[in-house]
């Protein structure tokens, strides 16, 4: 399955993005008769090539989250075309390479990591040798590899974390998405989530990095892109935000400051 | 992509749903109920009165007594007739509708879909093999209650009355109806709350609608006083599954009319060409498809 995916000539091409937005527009309905729209994104262009880390910066409600569940098909734009690994969006198949993590799991509390591992690598249609040959690798690269029969109701939020990068790890992704990852990680976890962040890059595979973390930002990202009131107003690498015109360095956070003031007057 | 390759999925979302039972403790609560009547059947034993009397079937240590008049096999079938039509399409009906609401409103729950709705199985069948897996469940106990009374009774009794075992499927087939439109409204509402009051109110809504319906056909002074309804009525009766047919389905399977009195006379309606158990059947079972189809619908366009 995973190899018939990978050999879609559109896939293999270098040239084609990991994920694609153009011109692309999201408004919620909502409200009696969903007759009152808020706008979550306005004409969104974006491209995130293989191979690079890409970090979505913004303030709350910018649009982040809006972004990452249209790349992964959770919502439908409203405007606007989005590719995922060189394809619509309408190919699930393609999501059969990619991998997600999302800031608050809801695991089914009666799994234990091991079951529920194995549950979710059958739904990535994963034949079942690999996934059981994948568990308990995953589950020693997140440091779980001694609570793996354990239940799920006794993790701490750190430990459901480490869970959670394990089940995205488990198709060994062309397309990581991380959104708000580092919540609830301590400082072991968030270095196990570089080494994964790079491990996927060196594969060849490319990240989406959403966090408010400045400092995993600068560490991880080869580009980035700032989402402001659901308008891209920056995109381009992480030097642009971090040097001046002179080429002195100078904070992210302060850069971001100015941006966010700026874009929201 | 090929449906076939979602088939282990499925496989993995049933075995999930009997995880899910038996962690939420629904398995051995209904476990339980289940053995319950089975421990009843087999306090059942045949008391001669006399020499000269048939004697009497005794339940519960003499607590119930069923004559033997119309010998053991009536009597025992009167038993029967009991736990399935009663007990089993009444009460366990409802019992399983409740316990098993909230099945699918966990699941589809926002914070635990949105992690498996990125997974390339499509989202159809994500559905389907959660309610495959809720089915399968209620089919383990299903059997467990039919076949454990039916042990039970043709070991204390001696009878082994094969044609009990036809109430299998058709409570199934009543609890897939009612479950569908619980599907629904998990996937319209994702509330547990909206799917246990909603699928009760609509089993009592269609329950009265059916009753309603024969009742109408059966009373003349009721077809003087609401004339011109009658269209209306049978639309009603058609559109809507129908729990009180799968109920005199079942009396009719295990052949009652020995042994209780009837809610409604099928014999009568049967007279008046009303009364076609096949097409209430089909015709049950194509809502309950509807419904599922309007939740696949609703579940694969849905913004999480």
């Amino acid at each position: 399955m995973i190899a018939q995916i990978q050999d879609v000539p559109l896939v293999r091409k270098k040239s084609l993005p990991a994920a694609g937005f153009v011109g692309v527009s999201k408004i919620y309905r909502d409200g009696l008769f969903r007759r009152r729209g808020v706008e979550a994104l306005r004409d969104v262009s974006l491209r995130i090539e293989l191979g690079e880390v890409f970090g979505l910066l913004g303030p709350n409600r910018a649009g982040k989250t809006t972004l990452v569940k249209l790349l992964l098909s959770l919502c439908q734009p409203t405007g606007g075309e989005v590719f995922r690994l060189g394809r619509p969006l309408s190919d699930r198949s393609t999501l059969a390479q990619v991998g997600y993590v999302h800031e608050n799991h809801a695991f089914p509390r009666y799994l234990s990591a091991a079951a529920l591992l194995e549950y979710y690598g059958a739904l990535t249609l994963l034949p079942y040798e690999v996934v059981r040959a994948r568990v308990p690798q995953l589950l020693e690269r997140v440091g779980l590899a001694d609570r793996s029969r354990e239940p799920i109701a006794r993790f701490s939020k750190g430990m459901l974390q480490r869970l959670g990068i394990a089940q995205a790890l488990l198709n060994e992704p062309r397309l990581l998405v991380l959104d708000e990852p580092t919540e609830g990680l301590d400082l072991n976890g968030r270095r196990l989530l570089r080494e994964v962040v790079r491990e996927v890059r060196e594969r060849g595979g490319s990240v989406l990095l959403v966090s408010h973390v400045l400092t995993e930002i600068e560490h991880l990202c080869d580009r980035v892109g700032v989402l402001v009131n659901g308008r891209l107003v920056h995109a381009g690498p992480l030097a642009e935000l971090t040097h001046d015109d002179a080429s002195s360095p100078r904070s992210l956070e302060k850069t971001l400051k100015d941006l966010y003031a700026k874009t929201t007057v | 992509m090929n449906p076939l390759t979602t088939l282990p999925a499925i496989r993995w979302l049933v075995r999930d749903t009997f995880r899910q039972s038996r962690s939420a403790g629904v398995f051995w609560l209904m476990l339980a109920v289940s053995l319950a009547c089975v421990a009843l059947c087999l306090t059942v034993r045949i008391v001669a009165d006399d020499s000269r009397a048939p004697g009497h079937l005794e339940l519960a240590f003499g607590v119930v007594r069923i004559p033997l008049d119309q010998g053991t096999t009536i009597a025992v079938r009167t038993l029967e007739v009991h736990l399935a039509a009663w007990i089993a399409d009444g009460f366990g009906l409802l019992l399983a509708l409740l316990w098993t609401a909230g099945f699918l409103p966990s699941f589809l729950e926002a914070s635990t879909a949105s992690v498996l709705l990125v997974k390339p199985i499509p989202r159809w069948s994500l559905l389907l093999g959660k309610c495959l897996g809720v089915l399968a469940f209620v089919a383990v106990q299903d059997g467990l209650f039919v076949g454990g009374t039916w042990l039970a009774l043709g070991l204390r009794t001696g009878v082994w009355d094969a044609t009990y075992l036809l109430c299998l499927p058709l409570l199934l087939v009543h609890f897939a109806v009612f479950f569908s439109f619980s599907a629904m409204l998990a996937v319209a509402t994702r509330s547990t709350v909206a799917c246990v009051f909603g699928s009760i109110l609509f089993w009592l809504m269609c329950w009265a609608m059916n009753f309603g319906r024969h009742a109408f056909l059966l009373v003349p002074e009721l077809q003087t006083a609401a004339e011109g309804l009658g269209h209306s009525v049978e639309f009603g009766y058609w559109l809507l599954p129908k729990p009180l047919d799968f109920h005199l389905l079942l009396l009719n399977t295990l052949q009652d009319d020995h042994v209780v009195s009837r809610v409604i006379d099928t014999h009568a309606l049967a007279e008046r060409g009303a009364w076609q158990p096949v097409a209430s059947l089909l015709a049950s079972c194509v809502c309950a498809l509807v419904l599922l189809a309007l939740a696949a619908y609703d579940f694969v366009t849905a913004e999480y």
